[in-house]
């Protein structure tokens, strides 16, 4: 597995009523350009094979021109700037996370600079004595489990390593244990959308807050064999009309110069595993890397961020004339890795947001009319807070 | 932290580990433990830096003094003393004693 950055559009899953806060505090980043945000990939190595990863083909070899991923001592330089730079918030996540012997050492060293994290993780490697370990981290704000299905079968027909599913939630029952918050993030593919109602069904009945995540990409490596396992149209739309319905309607957000751009390089950034700096971990565009340069200069005047933020709504210019771009999450990873342009699109990005106008336009027409609408909670993210 | 004597008023400083960061003039804290974000307006936030090491009550309002100029010094203390009360009920302080 390999986990995204949770802030793009999740983020207020972990703070209850403190999101107004945070969103404030985003805000702030956005507006100044501070990335208060990032995710660290510690390494690439992962101990299952899922289908989907977007790292690379887990069932080939590793390309041999890779270059060597980052020592211990440089993930903690990298902290220190990123903390020098203004970042509070750093996901760890890989691969898999708690694959890197140092993991434990790099959360100390993000509580000694007054940094919170959140660990991204598959869950097989949680242990009772690495759960009760995490518990220690005053500044652990929480991990993130990722999960594939809501049966064995399913989820580790894609993850490709029997017994994952029963190790991933017997270390989301550790966690749970010894009191350490959890999040759910279940993957929407093709081989697991029939189970959609009864992953929400677990994770209510656990008690945790949880997302519902359709995000399927081409692969950082440029192999697209991943987008084998992605949802087809039909699939989505009986999705969004049946178990996500109440998930997937929301109201139409505007779409100025001043919030169009994502938080791609302005409060969000990425560090890959061989010292890449990304706009975010789902954007492998990189502006340049933490063995070659200071991160600050990167983050302050890389041609590749200073183009990013540069860009006008007329800049991207599928979207710019799109009826549909107030329904859609812009996904610019999942543009840039379709399309090979930041600025480009994802049809299947596209075809969510046109599902999203329509069943929003419905909702609206049978509310004009007076009809029986089912009355579930419009929201405004595929995240619930529960 | 020397203290010239038993009478003096207890000393305060934060939590080490609490994740923060300055906004311009306002700081937020973020508390994983009971998962709450806390938001210091310019003033509170001034003291949350002054907290970094163990600073008395007396400590506090005289270099909030020379920072503030005009501002009565029983207002100052007043302030202070009712900031640190809200840091302690809310568990961001990490020890409180006699000096």
């Amino acid at each position: 597995m390999s986990e995204r950055d949770p802030i793009c559009e999740d983020d207020a899953y972990a703070y209850g009523d403190a999101g107004a806060l945070l969103g404030r505090a985003h805000e702030w980043s956005y507006r100044n350009l501070v990335p208060l945000n990032a995710s660290i990939e510690l390494t690439l190595r992962c101990n299952i094979r899922c289908l989907h990863c977007y790292n690379f083909d887990r069932d080939e070899p590793r390309a041999a021109c890779d270059k060597p991923e980052l020592s211990t001592p440089e993930i903690m330089r990298v902290m220190d700037e990123l903390r020098a730079a203004g970042c509070l918030f750093v996901a760890l996540t890989g691969g898999e996370a708690l694959s890197h012997p140092d993991l434990f050492a790099f959360i100390d060293h993000a509580r000694k600079l007054n940094m919170s994290v959140q660990l991204l993780t598959n869950g097989t490697m949680l242990k009772a004595g690495v759960a009760a370990r995490l518990k220690t981290f005053e500044n652990l704000m929480g991990v993130s489990v990722s999960l594939y299905g809501a049966t064995a079968e399913v989820h580790d027909a894609i993850t490709q390593m029997p017994g994952s599913f029963r190790r991933t939630w017997d270390g989301i029952r550790s966690l749970r244990h010894v009191g350490v918050s959890v999040r759910l993030k279940y993957i929407l593919m093709r081989q697991n959308a029939h189970e959609a109602a009864a992953m929400r069904a677990a994770a209510t009945e656990l008690g945790a807050p949880y997302l519902m995540d359709l995000t399927v990409t081409s692969r950082h490596d440029g192999s697209n064999g991943s987008l084998e396992t992605r949802v087809d149209r039909q699939q989505l739309e009986d999705l969004y009309r049946g178990p996500l319905n109440d998930l997937a309607v929301r109201k139409p957000h505007a779409c100025t110069e001043e919030n169009f751009p994502c938080n791609c390089a302005r409060g969000n950034v990425g560090i890959t595993a061989t010292g890449d700096v990304i706009p975010c971990v789902s954007v492998p565009w990189p502006a340049g890397n933490v063995r070659e340069q200071p991160f600050a200069e990167i983050w302050k005047s890389s041609p590749v961020f200073e183009q990013i933020r540069g860009f006008k709504i007329a800049d991207y210019e599928h979207c710019a004339p799109c009826d549909h771009k107030s329904f859609c999450k812009r996904n610019r990873g999942a543009a840039l890795t379709a399309s090979g342009s930041y600025t480009g699109i994802d049809p299947f990005v596209c075809a969510q947001a046109e599902l999203t106008h329509q069943l929003a336009d419905e909702r609206e027409a049978a509310s004009q009319g007076g009809a029986a609408v089912a009355s579930a909670p419009v929201k405004a993210r595929l995240a619930v807070v529960r | 932290m020397t203290m010239p004597n038993e009478t003096k008023a207890a000393s305060f400083r934060r939590e080490d580990a609490l994740p923060y960061q300055r906004l311009d003039e306002e700081t937020i804290v973020v508390d994983p433990r009971s998962r709450e974000v806390h938001l210091l307006n310019e003033t509170a936030a001034r003291i949350w830096e002054l907290l970094e090491t163990a600073s008395s009550v007396d400590e506090i309002v005289e270099a909030l003094g020379d920072e503030y100029e005009g501002a009565p010094p029983e207002e100052l203390r007043r302030e202070v003393e009712t900031f640190l009360a809200d840091l302690g009920a809310r568990g961001l302080l990490a020890s409180r004693g006699r000096a």
